[in-house]
């Protein structure tokens, strides 16, 4: 038909071909209306691109219309019905590609729901494990701050122990300093007490302790020795020593005797009341130590003594 | 050949009939193509330029039908009614594309901004 056209096209005017190409355009050999033409392109178009394989049917439907189109041009060319057909046939060509794009971006936008869906979960599992270690680490943190707590109560409990004993051990201590104050309080009639660098020393008058010559304690003197080992009991040293002394009158060696025996008497007492042989010990200095005169009554009844040296426990 | 009276007339009535334009109203044409420029103006033609202009293409051969009808070209009314309704339907298509292509786009762009969330 195009080769007829083109013969057409190429040749002069002479009646009988004029005659001709009328007889031929009559046939239907003539140039495809404007629509065919964009019906055919439309079509390759739409065949090219996603349609193809997203929108097979509405394809199909196109190229259908497409043939009608073609067949009426065929048969009838000029005619009304073949433009309509041709415009029909284009319009569904345009249709299918559309369908074929809608169908591709209708993919794409799953593809990308699947994937943000993907990115998400991801994430969430993500977050899950570092919210999974946070705590983990508040645990471990609490855990620590919970041991320094009880390791400081325990401190607090163990200070506070240690208050009470120390407050207990300050009260026994100042109740004994209390007992040998009275003890000597009431030994300041017998005796007296002074603090020297030998320690302190609790000297006790001869006369209220013995009777002269003897050295069996007088029950007086029995009576206010129990004081005096109960307070040192109390108290707590490290050593006694117990020293009689006499005045100068009368020969040395019984003196020394009978001082010596004195002492002994006293540290028997003592120890019978409680306390510990093995820290005292008891020596006989006779007149050797004299504290006052040996020429007055008083000055020799002073010397007649018994001094207790008490060393301190510390 | 010698033609009887009542067969001159009848030719004669039926060729004026196919001068009028022959064919009946095409009410079923008209209702056809209507709903498929109502089904693009639901589907959202006026979204996408594209559809737009095959929506107004249609609603003139629209137009112009009615006003063929009118003339009594019920035939040529037919056939623009047929033009009408193909371009309708390629109206509500490409605003189907259109829509399906901003929803792709959308999806994208909300993984674009997971994306940056999980940066920062």
């Amino acid at each position: 038909m195009k080769k007829l056209a083109r013969f057409a096209d190429g040749t002069g005017s002479s009646p009988l071909l004029v005659l001709g190409l009328s007889f031929l355009v009559g046939c239907g050999a003539a140039i495809p209306p404007p629509e065919l033409v964009a019906a055919r392109q439309a079509y390759a178009d739409a065949e090219k691109g996603p349609a193809k394989e997203l929108a097979p049917a509405q394809l199909d439907t196109a190229h259908q219309a497409l043939e009608e189109a073609e067949a009426s041009f065929e048969s009838d060319p000029e005619s009304e019905e073949t433009r309509v057909l041709a415009y029909v046939a284009e319009r569904r060509a345009l249709s299918s590609a559309a369908v074929g794009a809608t169908e591709k971006a209708r993919k794409r936008r799953a593809h990308l729901d699947e994937e943000y869906t993907e990115i998400e979960r991801k994430r969430a599992t993500m977050t899950k494990e570092e919210l999974a270690a946070t705590r983990a680490r508040l645990a471990q943190e609490s855990d620590r701050v919970r041991a320094g707590q009880e390791a400081i109560a325990q401190r607090d409990a163990a200070l506070a122990q240690k208050e009470v004993e120390l407050e207990k051990e300050k009260k026994a201590r100042a109740e004994a300093e209390g007992k040998l104050t009275a003890a000597i309080a009431s030994l300041a009639e017998m005796g007296s007490i002074k603090e020297e660098a030998r320690g302190m020393v609790i000297t006790l008058n001869g006369a209220v302790l013995f009777a002269t010559g003897k050295y069996e304690l007088l029950p007086i003197a029995k009576s206010k020795l129990d004081e005096v080992a109960d307070a040192l009991k109390g108290q707590g040293f490290k050593k006694i020593v117990i020293e009689g002394h006499t005045d100068s009158r009368g020969v040395a060696r019984d003196n020394d005797k009978l001082s010596l025996q004195r002492a002994e008497a006293v540290k028997a007492h003592l120890v019978a009341r409680g306390l510990d042989a093995s820290l005292i010990e008891a020596v006989g200095l006779g007149s050797t130590r004299p504290v006052a005169t040996n020429d007055t009554p008083e000055g020799r009844a002073n010397n007649r003594r018994v001094e207790l040296i008490v060393t301190p426990q510390k | 050949m010698r033609m009887s009276f009542e067969r001159l007339v009848s030719w004669g009535a039926f060729s004026m009939v196919v001068a009028c334009g022959g064919a009946a109203v095409p009410n079923k044409e008209l209702a056809t193509a209507q709903a498929s420029v109502r089904a693009a103006e639901v589907g959202g033609a006026d979204k996408s330029p594209q559809a737009q202009l095959r929506l107004k293409q249609a609603r003139d051969k629209i137009a112009e039908a009615e006003k063929l009808i009118a003339e009594g070209e019920n035939e040529s009314a037919a056939r623009a009614l047929r033009c009408a309704e193909s371009d309708a339907e390629l109206a509500l298509a490409l605003s189907r594309e259109h829509e399906a292509k901003e929803e792709a786009e959308e999806a994208l762009k909300k993984i674009q901004r997971l994306m940056e969330d999980s940066k920062s």
